[in-house]
């Protein structure tokens, strides 16, 4: 299920789009490998999320936990979210120095749709992670961060 | 164009909410999403809320009138039913809904539920204590009405 693609024209609006993600959020996704939150419980436009990503079987992230920041801004969903690994990892799409997601790197942020979730993102997070580019890679101490 | 195929019965209640206003309660439609209403709540005479003036969104899903609106408040109100995030504890607006009720009937319920909230199911249990030992002590001084009257003025004075 995606949410907020109705098929047809019926748009739903920023905020209630948000609390629909709360709430799938709050239930838990798929088996648990991917989960995400909101930071400030008192924040009405709901801006500021945690995500967590259990790294991928077989690959060098396999037993790390990453976390990352996205940021809804007023704009969303009709932009994405910015976004940004918390835990240093060393990745394609992934600023060295910052732990931005550089969208441009990243296919989901660059050729965004408004019916994309935070959950799509962290899933499609999870599978570059294991992307042969990326599954290799040399990376930072566990439990660092930028 | 999304307000194309508006169902009639939306654009019915639509021009009504807007010809004929409740006492206390506006709500129009947004220009780019006519099922996306702004709405605007005054806080009934004797209740904490009175003198306020509260902000909330609201939203017509695909399935109305066979589903509910989800409508949430966006000012600050301290309330046993309502939570941080101005969600709203109504039974209407979840298993009690029913497609005889209407946006206008939904906005009354929730004016009804500030006058006299509904402790026993509350979602901020600390609220609905405060509540409850208010109503207990039937005393103007309880710490639910101090709060609830404090936020009024300080979140919902409408400047």
């Amino acid at each position: 299920m995606t949410i907020g693609s109705a098929g047809s024209s019926i748009v739903v609006p920023r905020n209630f789009r948000l609390l629909e993600e709360l709430e799938r959020g709050e239930k838990g996704i798929g088996d648990g490998t991917v989960s995400y939150g909101m930071d400030d419980g008192d924040d009405i436009y709901m801006r500021s999320w945690t995500g967590t990503i259990i790294g991928p079987l077989n690959t060098v992230h396999e037993g790390r936990i990453y976390q990352l920041k996205l940021f809804c801004d007023k704009d969303y969903p009709e932009k994405p979210p910015i976004v940004r690994f918390h835990t240093r990892i060393k990745m394609a799409c992934v600023n060295h120095e910052t732990g931005v997601v550089e969208a441009k790197k990243f296919g989901i942020l660059a050729n965004w749709q408004r019916e994309f979730t935070m959950e799509n993102i962290l899933i499609q997070l999870k599978k570059e992670m294991a992307a042969s580019y990326n599954r290799k890679l040399a990376q930072p101490p566990e439990g660092t961060y930028y | 164009m999304a307000n194309s195929n508006l169902p009639r019965r939306i654009i019915k209640e639509t021009q009504r909410l807007l010809s004929e206003p409740a006492p206390g309660i506006s709500a129009s439609p947004s220009e780019e999403n006519m099922r996306y209403f702004n709405v605007m709540i005054l806080g009934p005479t004797q209740s904490p809320y009175e003198g306020g003036v509260f902000k909330l969104e609201l939203f017509l899903p695909e399935e109305y009138p066979m589903a509910a609106p989800k409508v949430r408040f966006l000012t600050k109100i301290y309330h046993p039913n309502i939570d941080k995030l101005g969600r709203i504890c109504l039974d209407i607006l979840k298993d009690k809904w029913s497609p005889a009720l209407q946006i206008r009937t939904v906005l009354l319920s929730i004016q009804a539920l500030l006058s006299a909230p509904n402790p026993d199911d509350p979602l901020s249990e600390n609220i609905a204590k405060h509540w409850k030992s208010n109503e207990a002590e039937a005393v103007e001084t309880g710490v639910f009405l101090i709060t609830a009257k404090e936020w009024t003025r300080l979140y919902a004075s409408g400047v």
